[in-house]
């Protein structure tokens, strides 16, 4: 399916020659023969634009005889037809022979006239602006610049703008190169920049001139050259020189872009992109760029928190809360079994404290009952997204997910689970005509008309019946010729539903299935992307089996590769599944049942292991509410508000003899703790994460934790020494180097192999055997009410962007989206309260009108302040119908 | 009727009532459509332009049958055909005259070179200052729809073409072609990056020809009386007539239809009944204002694209502008530039910050406040400028100065030294100066 190699042409560069492939711009060429060619409105995610004409250089090509052969002069060179004006190298080609030179003497004037024009009205004021140290313009000025100025006359001048919360714009230093308006445009897909004005009046601004109305990401002020778009919360904070820069990966999503931390004494000032570095280059999400203030956060819990003999919650000295929580764990194992003990959470962990939480509690206390995914609705097999995702076959690249033709993205709202995939997809389809297609209840920013994809407005409660009419569809368009005669036969004579049924069942019209089925099918390098809204749906496994059928029936998944993606819900949701923390699987994807599979840690571990598999997370929260759990671990999880049912949630934090919470912050979860562990957050601790394409990432420690707090993985060890397990590691590389020796997939990696990117990750088993089975949906069609979409949105992502200043700022104050219609109907308008009933509990909130919400739904995003969906019962966001009223008429009734 | 103001397209453009069609028709007009379209093939079509060695008239004198022959043949995309009726050079206004008095002759000719390339929809892009020419061609092109001569089946035949008109807003640089087009896309009027040129990816990516006004007119005559006929005006390599904008102190200034190669003082003296009010021509910017004047001693250039590059100037749109020997070639300059400057659209740098550096020089210089090293420095921004730019309005904006400087470098010095003119008639200049 790789297209033919490129052919190789020679290229003189000043002298160096050296070969590339034909089509290279010279200006990448010159990188390659380590000539130093400047740019500034060249961008590498941008086309070429030849704007700014800094890149002007001497081009010449072999003169050639009628029959093609070169001229030679005298001494057997060929000789150059020198092109009569300086070319850019930005926006030329290389092709056979062509030779370029930087340090002529009519390069150099031409470059240095150019460096002189783009001074005329620039300002002097380098020592107080931000850019100043790194800018790219200063740094040309030095090279190339005159030592005096010839310009006398006074500089054309705009006034300073605040383009909203972000960005603060300072025209008189812009340099018109467009990279900022051209990114937002065609990386984003937000275009909330323009040009006002022309000629030496060019100014960027929003197209109002009034506060962007955007994603905040910042981007624009990441590729700005020079000093002109600053972002606000840095603004005046640092000269570069005095940051320490560290490169770690970010905590906010499941995309892990690397991410550059400026850190100056124990404070970090800024984030950056990384400059042709890890998955993203420049690219940060608002979160990314900007949500790095929790870490600094006064509200960060400093020291141990233990609760004796029913009191409140005291501080308590580091050995003496292990010793407390050990104690506590071992009396409770003793008196009601290791199966009385369940832990949760940790998808937010490196994979090696992960790897420690599971054998803590499998290797150590003997319960099985371990699951990160405390958010699922329903139990789902712990390989159960493995299969969806291909099965252990090498995994999809944001490199390829780039260069795919067609992309369907289920269920999932990009813009807030995964914004690298959003930009990565806006920018395949604004350069390269990807189709896009969004199966998803409200059009989303990815289905919105501008970008040319496709929208399918699937009804809540039909997206069984959807994955299944649209893998009918591809069927009935035809199968991959590729396909294994097994996995063929299998597929036809897999139940399927008439396009007509799925369309009566999910809402989206038969027509539009067949449509949608066909390009699908047609697609020569298709993608599948899903995520939470599928996974933490009641219905995830018969959907993770559909996905499954549809991406062999569609060649997403061939024998020796997949192209599906999964995008989890945080960090590190891959590495939890890797590391185990599920309770049916070892590390790696081995059975617990499988007694061979644990025959093999309990060698390297020690001790036996139970053969039963565990409770999953939602078994194990009904379980506790009963009270059959008696001691809960809660790792780096706000468990009340990533709980399916808050209520159950709470009956089980209060039933618990034991709870014990690793925490940055004093969440309503950790208040319900017997033992509260003060952990370290992203920027201070080392270790790998993996992310949503399963690259194994290393995070680096750009602070140290604060005294007294500890990482997770230091407290899993302290307590399992506690508990008489001989742990030695030293840190997080010793972990480490045993899941390289243990893990299926992680074998013979290491950590100095994964800086600055980490190789994606390999399954050195044999793949899972396709299964396609038929995927059908439990549920009873019929149901009362409206349903309730919940989703994440960009500006607040989990507890976390609450302990941030512009984070919530950014939000709009918390609503409830209905759409005009819905609203007459329900006789709320804008702004008034809405209640909201749910099988356990209600909620009020203002409503807000958003007619990207279909009828007869209601949206509330997640992890709105005071918003806690989960009160209303399970499962909160995931096919829940709920009744809605208008405030006043209750009041009334 | 008075005798007719030039051999071709001037022969009848004065006749009353020329706008409509049924006078046009009278006149010998549409007789050619349906002798060419569906009848002689699209490729003895190009191949009569090619040899008629018609250039473009809108400035740059590229040959059009070969710009037409680089439209790819069996391509799948649609193609178009642009008229580019922007016409915004200073000193330049025959295309508003040919719009004014012959919309129907553009109309025919469009069609005709569509059937010779197969495009199927046309559009005319009029600078915003023509709003009422638009009017007086969509009339026009109302009445040709009518008479089956736009829209589907042309004359009967299966070839369909439909022409749309376009008012610009009021931006010299929509003139550049790839300007022009993304301007009529609706997006800012910047050009874009050639190659891809627009007879490959012009205009919504498709294969794309921009002609002016001018050349479009002359197709009907050349395919109507053949190459030959065409070559009976002109030189070898300019061949044809060419209407000439002559502006400035010339008794009879106006457009005027020459055959090419004229020589440039015979067009003053004779068509233009030589200078008034006893003045000197001092010189000549011979091709629009973009192009480097000829000092009067080189009137004897021929008025076509080879004499003048000869004489390293450009035959340009045609715009002659005679400057007399009271006028202050610093001030015209400084008047020039300003132009530029507020046209610049601002992509490129040399551009965008060259011609305003240059017009506060000038402006400097002018007003009695030159420095000594204003005048190299000038030379030398100028310089700088020239094909450095992204596309030709910073070379429109550098050659000028060039020019002056080459010709009349002492009146620049003389500014400097002595801050006031050599000529006395701008007394403004003097303001604020002590004598």
């Amino acid at each position: 399916m790789s297209a033919p190699a490129p052919q190789q042409v020679r290229v003189t560069i000043d002298g160096r020659t050296v070969e590339v492939p034909a089509g290279t711009l010279v200006t990448d060429a010159a990188k390659h023969a380590q000539v130093h060619i400047p740019i500034f409105c060249s961008h590498e995610k941008l086309p070429p634009l030849g704007a700014c004409r800094i890149c002007v250089v001497e081009i010449g090509t072999p003169k050639r005889n009628r029959d093609g052969t070169p001229v030679l002069a005298a001494d057997g060179s060929p000789e150059i037809a020198w092109m009569p004006k300086p070319q850019t190298a930005c926006t030329t080609t290389v092709t056979d022979g062509m030779v370029v030179a930087t340090i002529t003497p009519g390069a150099v004037k031409a470059r240095q006239g150019v460096m002189e024009f783009l001074l005329v009205n620039h300002p002097l004021d380098c020592p107080v602006c931000d850019e100043g140290g790194e800018c790219q313009l200063q740094d040309l000025a030095f090279a190339f610049g005159h030592d005096a100025s010839r310009m006398s006359d006074a500089k054309r001048t705009f006034v300073s703008e605040d383009l909203g919360p972000v960005v603060k714009k300072e025209a008189n230093r812009c340099i018109v190169c467009m990279r900022c308006v051209r990114y937002c445009d065609e990386v984003m897909g937000e275009d909330a920049l323009t040009a006002h004005q022309r000629g030496v009046h060019t100014e960027i601004s929003s197209f109002n001139r009034q506060p962007l109305e955007c994603e905040q990401c910042g981007n624009c002020v990441e590729v700005c050259p020079v000093g002109a778009l600053t972002a606000l919360p840095y603004r005046f904070k640092a000269r570069p020189w005095d940051l320490r820069q560290h490169v770690t990966i970010c905590p906010w999503c499941s995309n892990g872009c690397s991410v550059r931390l400026g850190v100056r004494g124990m404070e970090i000032l800024r984030a950056r992109g990384t400059e042709q570095r890890g998955i993203n280059h420049e690219f940060l999400c608002v979160r990314g760029r900007f949500g790095y203030e929790f870490v600094a956060s006064p509200e960060r819990l400093s020291t141990p928190l233990l609760r004796l003999g029913g009191g409140g919650l005291q501080p308590a000295g580091f050995d003496e809360a292990v010793t407390f929580a050990a104690g506590e764990l071992q009396a409770i194992a003793r008196r009601h079994g290791p199966s009385s003990i369940a832990f949760l959470g940790g998808e937010k962990l490196n994979v090696e404290e992960q790897y420690l939480f599971q054998k803590l509690a499998r290797a150590v206390l003997g319960t099985n009952h371990v699951d990160a995914r405390t958010r699922f609705t329903a139990p789902v097999p712990g390989d159960a997204i493995l299969r969806a995702t291909g099965g252990g076959r090498a995994p999809l690249s944001f490199e390829s997910l780039a260069h795919a033709d067609h992309v369907l993205v289920l269920g999932d709202d990009l813009q807030g689970e995964g914004p690298l995939a959003q930009a990565v997809l806006v920018r395949a389809q604004h350069q390269q005509g990807t189709h896009v297609t969004v199966a998803h209840p409200r059009q989303v920013k990815l289905a919105r008309p501008k970008f040319g994809g496709t929208w399918l407005p699937v009804q809540p409660g039909g997206e069984v019946a959807f994955v299944n009419g649209l893998t009918r569809a591809v069927r009935d368009a035809g199968l991959p010729d590729d396909l294994p005669a097994a996995t063929a036969a299998a597929l036809r004579a897999l139940a399927l539903p008439e396009l007509a049924a799925a369309a009566g069942a999910c809402g989206v019209a038969a027509g539009a299935l067949a449509a949608a089925g066909t390009r699908l099918a047609r697609a020569a390098r298709g993608a599948i992307v899903f995520g939470r809204a599928y996974t933490e749906h009641p219905e995830a496994p018969a959907l993770l089996q559909a996905i499954e059928n549809l991406a062999w029936a569609c060649g997403a998944i061939t024998a020796d590769a997949s192209r599906v993606m999964y995008v989890g819900p945080q960090n590190d949701s891959q590495g939890a599944l890797d590391m185990g923390l599920v309770p049916d699987h070892l590390p790696g994807y081995l059975p617990v049942a499988d007694a061979s599979a644990r025959a093999g840690y309990e060698r390297a571990w020690g001790g036996t292991l139970d053969g039963a598999p565990g409770m999953s997370a939602p078994e194990i929260l009904r379980a506790a509410a009963e009270g059959k759990v008696r001691a809960l671990w809660i790792a780096s999880d706000h468990w009340l508000a990533s709980a399916p049912d808050r209520t159950l949630a709470e009956q089980a934090l209060a039933k618990a003899e034991l709870v014990i919470v690793n925490e940055l912050f004093l969440t309503d979860t950790a208040r319900a703790a017997h033992v509260v562990f003060p952990v370290a957050a992203f920027a201070e601790k080392e270790g790998v994460t993996v992310n949503c394409e399963r690259r194994l990432q290393r995070t680096a420690r750009a602070l140290s934790p604060r005294r007294g707090v500890k990482s997770d993985g230091d407290v899993f060890q302290a307590v399992a020494r506690a508990l008489g397990a001989t742990w030695s590691y030293r840190g997080p590389e010793d972990v480490y180097r045993e899941i390289a020796r243990l893990v299926p997939g992680y074998h013979d990696t290491g950590w100095a192999t994964m800086l600055p990117l980490g190789p994606q990750w390999r399954f050195e088993h044999a793949p899972r055997a396709a299964r396609l089975e038929p995927a059908t949906d439990g549920r009873p069609a019929a149901g009362e009410g409206h349903w309730l979409l919940a989703g994440g949105v960009l500006f607040l992502q989990g507890s976390l962007a609450h302990r941030t200043t512009l984070l919530p700022k950014l939000a709009k104050a918390p609503r409830a989206y209905v759409n005009a219609a819905e609203a007459r109907s329900l006789g709320v308008t804008d702004g008034e309260p809405l209640v909201i009933a749910g099988p356990a509990g209600e909620l009020t909130l203002p409503v807000a009108f958003d007619d990207a919400v279909p009828a007869g739904c209601v949206f509330v995003p997640y992890a709105q302040a005071g918003v806690a969906l989960n009160r209303l019962g399970a499962p909160a966001g995931a096919g829940l119908r709920v009744r809605l009223s208008a405030a006043a008429a209750v009041a009334k009734a | 009727v008075s005798a007719p103001r030039g051999p071709h397209l001037f022969k009848d453009i004065d006749t009353p009532g020329l706008t409509g069609i049924d006078v046009y028709r009278s006149l010998g007009g549409y007789q050619t459509v349906p002798k060419v379209v569906g009848v002689k093939p699209p490729e003895a079509c190009i191949e009569e332009v090619k040899a008629s060695g018609l250039r473009g008239r809108g400035g740059a004198g590229f040959p059009t049958g070969l710009k037409w022959s680089f439209v790819p043949k069996g391509t799948a995309k649609p193609k178009y055909l642009v008229c580019n009726a922007d016409e915004s050079e200073p000193g330049t206004f025959k295309d508003r005259e040919l719009l004014e008095k012959d919309p129907h002759r553009l109309i025919e000719g469009m069609i005709l070179s569509a059937w010779a390339f197969g495009a199927n929809t046309g559009y005319i892009y009029f600078r915003g200052e023509f709003a009422h020419l638009e009017r007086t061609m969509q009339r026009a092109i109302d009445e040709a729809r009518r008479a089956g001569l736009v829209g589907a089946r042309i004359a009967g035949t299966d070839f369909a073409f439909e022409v749309h008109t376009h008012l610009g807003a009021g931006a010299y640089i929509c003139g550049e072609e790839t300007a022009l087009l993304s301007s009529l896309e609706g997006y800012r009027g910047q050009p874009r990056l050639k190659p891809p040129f627009p007879a490959v990816e012009g205009l919504y990516r498709c294969p794309t020809v921009v002609n002016n006004v001018e050349t479009l007119m002359n197709v009907p005559g050349i395919l109507q009386h053949g190459a030959a006929w065409f070559r009976q005006w002109g030189t070898e390599k300019s061949p044809g007539t060419k209407i000439l904008s002559v502006s400035g102190p010339v008794k009879r200034p106006g457009n005027h239809e020459v055959p090419m190669g004229l020589p440039l003082a015979t067009l003053i003296d004779q068509y233009c009944g030589g200078m008034r009010d006893g003045l000197k021509v001092k010189a000549v910017i011979p091709g629009g204002s973009s192009v480097p004047l000829l000092p009067a001693s080189q009137l004897d250039t021929g008025l076509d694209f080879e004499s003048m590059n000869a004489r390293g100037t450009f035959l340009g749109s045609g715009g002659v502008i005679v400057i007399d020997d009271q006028t202050c070639i610093v001030d015209a300059l400084h008047n020039l530039i300003r132009f530029y400057e507020h046209e610049s659209c601002g992509k490129c740098t040399p551009c965008r910050e060259g011609t305003f550096w240059m017009a506060e020089i000038l402006a400097r210089l002018e007003t009695g406040g030159g420095r000594e090293d204003d005048v190299a420095l000038l030379a030398d921004l100028a310089d700088n400028i020239l094909g450095k730019s992204f596309c030709a309005l910073g070379d429109a904006a550098a050659m000028p100065v060039q020019g002056a400087l080459l010709h009349f470098r002492d009146e620049f010095d003389h500014h400097v030294r002595a801050r006031r003119c050599v000529v006395n008639r701008r007394r403004e200049s003097l303001e604020g100066v002590p004598a």
